[in-house]
């Protein structure tokens, strides 16, 4: 296995040599790397609105005693979730530059708004008090008492500046994207992903882990070498920041694999370009000993896109899922086969390591026809112990209930 | 004979370019176990001609002024839809209705359009056969040397396939015109133009006016 991987992954830098040997070629930063003849290329986005008897709730498959139902839906391209204290639940979108609010009407019904649109890519998403955050790339707007203002709401504090993040022309149009949450420590936490597919890059400016102080004051690096990580938490005992990260693309189906990692101590360097665990790039690796950098918590399988992480904090669950990891894994296109497209556990030891991975919510992919129904994006506990998981080619957002 | 062919390539541009309702309710598998694939590819049929019908009536009433009667503008500046990528037109209506990309001409057709007539007109132009304006103008074969040259070091094959005939949210180019495909370059290179993302405005970078209208003239003369 760990051969075959090998030749594979030196075949594909072998094939894929000569793109570097150009001078700076055009080519879309997906693509770099793409050996002569390949296809692959990620799915396309959808951008309308799935009519609520074609949401695929009825595939998704999940361990006995769970049930699924389609909590809210027509948001095309939902992402993240943000919940207000009052209850209000807040997604986050990409290409269509959307924002949702839903809302629960007292039947359990959802109502959904668009709360804000025309933004670039807004898809990290935090509250703090009252006041919901938006990171649009490097835009960060804060909307204050936005619950109270859900039909109109306010003009936001623009806070761009004071967080100074790269812009999307800086990024290359590569990782540009957000993903955001709120500390324990009352910090917002966020990413700043890789400037490229993989490259020598500046590590103190990109694919970082990065926490400010909500006025954008005080930024601190939490993780370095971090390719790109579009999902994470903090733990609810050791407080300890995990996060979701992609591996490079172009370099086989099973390597390297998309990680979770766990942040023991500000600042850790997880080795981007260089490794990826005891992966050695193939390109990139630069002499450097993998035994250096922090290894990855788990291994989460090749280009599975392991996007919105949260630990389970509620108790409608079963008692041996209190504390675990839940993982959306949105599906890979740069492999050969399809991968992913379902959530999975990490289930942690005493010690807070990963002790085995489980798949949790599946039914999404179909591997005889290679298609899939629906990509895992965001999952988020709610207060009720119930667990909602976004689903972006739908957009729709699933609830997920356990009764004995 | 000539009409079962054209029935054969609607069909086919349908089935293949609409993904929104057919694709998905197959997907689903709880869905498809209850019916048989006939009568999904039956029933996937019967919607995508349904969604052709509507957007057809639409595309008469809001489209065909600027965009011509058949999906092949005669207007300068103007883009042919015929044979694009269903998605592609879904996804730049979206954009525009959303105010990510601002053309005046367009933000009025666009504005409150809903998804689902967004998608019947996404259904009409795919279904029709693209080719070239009527006002082509004859090939200048330096210039359309000069243009194809380019089209391998700008990597245009990497996402508009190697036949420049465009795929899901990316669109067609050759035929289409001149000074359209002119003037779309150079505002992706000014950066004056977005599209879903980034990724033309880096595929046009650096080029110069000469080099971006020997590109235009190439794939406006391909057919």
């Amino acid at each position: 296995m760990t051969m075959k991987r090998l030749v594979f992954g030196l075949v594909a830098a072998l094939t894929a040599a000569p793109a570097y040997a150009q001078a700076p070629a055009p080519v879309p930063g997906w693509a770099v790397g793409r050996p002569e003849g390949s296809t692959l290329a990620p799915h396309a986005a959808r951008m309308t609105v799935t009519p609520l008897d074609q949401v695929p709730v009825g595939s998704i498959r999940l361990p006995p005693g769970f049930q699924a139902e389609v909590f809210a839906h027509g948001m095309p391209g939902v992402r993240a979730i943000a919940e207000g204290p009052n209850g209000t639940l807040f997604a986050g979108t990409r290409a269509i530059g959307r924002v949702y609010a839903i809302s629960r009407n007292p039947d359990g019904t959802t109502r959904t708004r668009t709360l804000l649109q025309g933004l670039p890519q807004p898809s990290g998403l935090v509250m703090v008090g009252n006041s919901l955050f938006v990171f649009a790339v490097n835009r960060v707007l804060r909307y204050d008492n936005i619950e109270a203002n859900l039909d109109n709401p306010p003009a936001p504090v623009d806070l761009t500046a004071a967080f100074a993040l790269p812009t999307e022309q800086e990024h290359g149009g590569n990782h540009h994207w957000k993903f955001a949450t709120l500390g324990p420590d009352g910090r917002i936490y966020t990413n700043v992903g890789v400037n490229c597919n993989v490259c020598e890059t500046d590590r103190d400016k990109f694919a970082l882990l990065v926490s400010f102080n909500p006025d954008g004051s005080d930024r601190r690096i939490e993780a370095r070498g971090v390719r790109n990580s579009v999902g994470m938490a903090h733990h609810p005992v050791t407080r300890e920041l995990w996060a979701t990260n992609h591996g490079r693309d172009w370099a086989g189906d099973d390597a390297p694999q998309d990680t979770l990692l766990r942040v023991r101590r500000s600042g850790e360097d997880f080795g981007f370009p260089f490794c990826l665990g005891d992966w050695r790039d193939p390109q990139y690796n630069a002499g450097r000993n993998c035994s250096e950098f922090a290894q990855p918590a788990a291994l989460l399988g090749g280009h599975t896109a392991v996007l919105g992480m949260r630990f389970y904090t509620g108790t409608m669950f079963p008692e041996q899922y209190r504390n675990m990891a839940f993982i959306a894994r949105r599906g890979s296109w740069n492999r050969s086969r399809l991968a992913g497209f379902d959530v999975v556990v990490a289930h942690l030891d005493a010690q807070g390591n990963v002790a085995r991975v489980e798949e949790f919510l599946t039914g999404f992919r179909n591997d005889t026809a290679q298609t899939f129904a629906d990509r895992p994006v965001e999952v988020h506990v709610l207060r009720d112990g119930s667990m909602l998981v976004s689903g972006e080619q739908m957009g729709a957002i699933y609830r997920i209930t356990y009764r004995q | 004979m000539r009409l079962a062919g054209l029935l054969a390539a609607a069909l086919f541009a349908a089935a293949v370019a609409l993904p929104a309702a057919a694709q998905d309710a197959a997907r689903g598998a709880a869905i498809s176990a209850e019916r048989s694939g006939a009568a999904i590819s039956a029933e996937r049929r019967g919607a995508a001609i349904s969604a052709e019908r509507r957007g057809a009536a639409m595309a008469a009433e809001r489209c065909a002024a600027c965009h011509g009667e058949n999906g092949r503008s005669a207007m300068e500046g103007t883009p042919s839809l015929a044979g694009q990528p269903a998605l592609f037109v879904t996804t730049q209506m979206i954009l525009f209705r959303e105010g990510l990309r601002q053309v005046p001409a367009m933000t009025a057709v666009a504005e409150g359009m809903a998804d689902g007539t967004i998608e019947d007109l996404a259904a009409h132009f795919a279904s029709l056969p693209p080719g070239p304006p009527e006002d082509r103008r004859p090939r200048d074969e330096a210039l359309f040397a000069a243009g194809q040259a380019l089209i391998g070091p700008r990597n245009c094959a990497v996402c508009h396939l190697p036949t420049l005939t465009g795929r899901e949210q990316v669109p067609r180019l050759i035929g289409q015109r001149e000074d359209f495909l002119e003037r779309t370059m150079i505002e992706y290179r000014d950066g004056l133009r977005v599209g879903a993302d980034s990724q033309m405005n880096g595929a046009v970078v650096g080029l110069t006016d000469a080099q971006i209208a020997a590109l235009a003239h190439y794939l406006s003369q391909r057919d």
